[in-house]
């Protein structure tokens, strides 16, 4: 074959706007398959934590199986170290951390028997502008809407001085510590913030049987059975003793009706333990139960309700489950509510 | 599926390998893009695909109709029917509960009970986006500008994935005359289909993500919680985050079309380098700015009147454009206010005796300062959940100077810097990275594209928040 032969087969180089080269379509599947390779390598620390916080089921399995080798050969060949050098530069260093130490009191509290004997409540501390109430605001996802309503509502009273922003956590609960370990971050920032008054929601995404930060040898059942149920009121407890070392009043949310009947039934479950953990500490711990605030005209789930004066308003987001505005406002104004039967935040307006 | 998740990686990985393979063979890359778009599509909610393929076929069937027909009277008839139905579907989708719940109250205010109750309906999310290009096709059809064309091809164009869910609103002739022969695969733009994914990605993960979890959403959740500075900045920041959210997918849109070889138009221009609201409406979601110029506001007469005609006119076109964005009162004084500023400028460029003054450097920029605050003042309505929430926060915008002010941190000015800073930059900057880069080596390539990934991905916060434009 000639020369010139070989330069006529050969396709004319093409430029784009700027001057830039155009390349070939082999070409641009090659720099696509090698610099997602090279990428996954790099952010293999992330990529197997991404893996790791997903729901049980198999898509968490198979990306488990496939991002713990990948970790493995990253940090084999110190290709984890740009991510874990710029995750230090930007203060994020635990991001890529898996922490599922759980520590929590071995003891299982005891079923409440029937009805718990209440004692006597604590003192009616009063709050003041010149001492105010810390007011601090966490959980899943579900708190995010009824906090800021809760923020608007508190904006007004110059008694309640709210710590720090809503803590919303988003697919968070006490079951999956790998996801957030609310265990060490409610210890954290009752140190820190010495709140003494706390709001929490959690549970929302607690309605399945996989709990991580197990004792070493524990095992737990489906969701609902007596051993999902003690290690969940294990949890529960948990929290909330927490609060009540650090001297705090616990206002938790209980979850709500959702679209889904049998997330519903779920929700009760978790709803029952919590509401039985709160009863045992009377003053400390307040359940404030949302159940019926939701419902529709048939006892069932409704995303419009009406409202005080009778207009229909969309209480629930589209998903069945988040809460809407009118919702939050709801919820923050019962919450208040339970704030003020517990602390004296009025007063002073009298003086 | 998201576009900045690791299952879309596998997906597209796949796509782009056998869409290459097949393309020479467009009887059997047709069906198979269609296919995989449906797949795209799937992963929202499968059912919806009924509605994907309701579409395709209702507007072909009419488009074909149209076409066929050679009486004005019927084509007239057979337009206003397909039209009807595509708004159809869009209002029982998108508006029913809207319209429900607006009539009730409505009609509660003077004590009547109206028998309507809302359906809790999920929006089958891009809806709004392959609705008007159904629209586009059959009134192109009408109008002759526009030859149907088969089945398979149409149904390519409507459900092509990286445009299916939040556009750019591709038009027929841009998007259908590229499947009539096969893309050339010795010649694909490739650095400017990674610099779009890559500034795509960087710009949705980072900046946007960024500013609403650290400053956006904390405020215009709950106003009354942060000072004026916080409000002011936040408002800002929400500005900066809705750019970074749909310029970051629209170019992560049109880089993987153009991976795959196909072009699409630009959907963004610089917006915040505005000198007007006119000129704004040119450089922000300029493929929506035109579908509504040639599908709405010439159909209902444009400018082709008195000066009132076309205020109206106008402010019709921008009350539907913000009704498109959100089922809700809050987007209709979005575009009101829109509507207003593009009227006032009309009326004043206008008056008789008004002559252009030249741009100085100090007039522009005193032009776009001010285009910038009119914008920033509609996004208000835009992001609140109500209109006492927006009002709540202007207010606050005013009455509370000197608190302190914790989130206006240098992580949000950075961002919000960026943001701002990119509408500004040079436009030969760009295409000279593009350049450079495409001159680099096969594995030299990859590098630089493995190491964006890694900062984007480190970048970002963990998980993927949706794209805001999804819901519209």
């Amino acid at each position: 074959m000639s020369s010139s032969e070989n330069r006529r087969r050969r396709p004319r180089r093409r430029t784009g706007e700027g001057g830039r080269r155009l390349h070939s379509a082999g070409s641009a599947i090659v720099v696509s398959l090698a610099g997602l390779a090279i990428a996954l390598l790099l952010n293999a620390p992330g990529l197997h934590k991404s893996a790791t916080i997903q729901p049980e089921g198999w898509k968490r399995d198979l990306a488990l199986g496939a991002t713990g080798p990948l970790e493995r050969v990253s940090s084999a060949l110190l290709l984890d170290q740009p991510r874990r050098a710029l995750k230090a530069a930007l203060g994020r260093s635990d991001d890529d951390v898996i922490d599922t130490a759980v520590a929590l009191p071995e003891e299982t509290p005891e079923e409440p028997a029937d009805v718990e004997t209440p004692a006597t409540p604590p003192k009616h501390a009063k709050f003041s502008p010149g001492r105010k109430l810390r007011l601090w605001i966490a959980g899943d996802s579900l708190v995010v809407v009824p906090g800021e309503s809760l923020l608007r509502t508190v904006a007004g009273n110059r008694a309640i001085a709210p710590v720090g922003r809503i803590d919303g956590r988003i697919a968070s609960g006490l079951e999956r510590p790998d996801v957030f370990n609310w265990f060490t971050h409610v210890r954290e920032q009752m140190r820190s913030k010495k709140p003494r008054a706390v709001v929490l929601m959690f549970g929302g995404n607690d309605d399945h049987g996989f709990m991580t930060g197990l004792p070493e040898g524990r095992e737990v059942g489906s969701f609902g059975s007596p051993s999902w149920r003690a290690e969940y009121r294990r949890r529960v407890a948990a929290i909330m003793e927490t609060i009540e070392r650090a001297n705090a009043f616990l206002v938790w949310i209980g979850l709500p009706i959702s679209h889904d009947a049998e997330q519903t039934l779920r929700y009760d479950v978790i709803n029952t333990i919590v509401q039985s953990e709160a009863a045992k500490r009377p003053g400390i711990a307040s359940y404030l139960d949302t159940y019926f605030f939701f419902a529709g005209e048939d006892g069932g789930f409704a995303e419009y309700v009406e409202d005080d004066t009778g207009k229909l308003v969309k209480m629930r987001a589209d998903d069945g489950v988040h809460f809407e505005r009118p919702a939050g406002d709801l919820i923050a104004e019962k919450v208040v509510e339970r704030l003020e039967e517990r602390y004296d935040l009025t007063s002073w307006r009298k003086r | 599926m998201l576009f900045p998740t690791a299952t879309f990686a596998i997906f597209f990985m796949i796509v782009l390998a056998l869409s290459w393979l097949l393309q020479p063979r467009g009887e059997r890359w047709r069906p198979f893009i269609i296919f995989a778009s449906f797949v795209f599509y799937a992963g929202w909610d499968w059912r919806f695909c009924f509605l994907l393929a309701f579409s395709i076929v209702w507007n072909q069937v009419f488009a074909t109709a149209i076409h066929g027909r050679r009486d004005t009277r019927g084509r007239k008839r057979l337009l206003v029917a397909a039209v009807a139905g595509n708004l159809g579907l869009l209002g029982y989708f998108k508006y029913y509960d809207f319209f429900v719940t607006s009539t009730n109250n409505l009609f509660a205010l003077v004590g009547i009970d109206v028998p309507l109750e809302a359906r809790s309906i999920v929006l089958p999310v891009g809806i709004s986006f392959f609705t008007f290009m159904g629209i586009a096709y059959v009134v192109d059809v009408f109008r002759g500008d526009f030859e149907p064309v088969g089945l398979g091809k149409f149904a390519a164009y409507l459900s092509f994935f990286p445009h299916l869910v939040a556009g750019p609103i591709v038009r027929p002739n841009e998007l259908i005359p590229q499947f009539h022969t096969p893309r050339d695969p010795r010649y694909v733009d490739t650095s400017r289909a990674f610099f779009l994914i890559g500034t795509g990605l960087f710009m949705k993960v980072v900046i946007a993500n960024y500013l609403a979890a650290n400053i956006v959403d904390e405020v215009f959740g709950a106003p009354g919680q942060h000072s004026s500075l916080e409000i002011l900045v936040g408002i800002y920041a929400y500005a900066v985050q809705i750019y970074a959210d749909f310029f970051g997918y629209t170019n992560m849109a049109i880089g993987i079309a153009l991976l795959l070889g196909f072009t699409f138009p630009q959907n963004f221009d610089a917006p915040y380098s505005a000198t007007s609201i006119t000129d704004f409406w040119r450089r922000w979601h300029m493929t929506l700015s035109r579908w509504l110029r040639d599908y709405l506001y010439i159909p209902l007469g444009g400018n082709r009147g008195s000066k009132l005609f076309t205020y109206r006119n106008l402010m019709l076109t921008m009350l539907i454009g913000g009704l498109w964005h959100g089922a809700g009162w809050t987007f209709v004084a979005w575009g009101a206010i829109h509507g207003a500023a593009l009227v006032a400028e009309r009326w004043w460029r206008g008056r008789p005796g008004f002559v252009e003054r030249r741009w100085t450097r100090g007039r522009r920029a005193w032009h776009r300062f001010v285009t910038f605050q009119v914008v920033c003042f509609a996004w208000i309505f835009f992001r609140s959940d109500s209109f006492a929430d927006a009002w709540d926060l202007i207010l606050r915008l005013f009455t509370a100077w000197g608190e302190p002010s914790p989130l206006v941190s240098g992580g949000v000015v950075a961002a919000i810097a960026v943001g701002i800073g990119s509408q500004y930059m040079p436009r030969r900057l760009p295409l000279a990275i593009m350049a450079r880069f495409s001159r680099l080596p096969v594995p030299a390539q990859a590098l630089v594209l493995s190491v964006a990934l890694l900062v984007t991905h480190a970048m970002g916060p963990e998980g993927v928040a949706p794209f805001i434009y999804f819901q519209f």
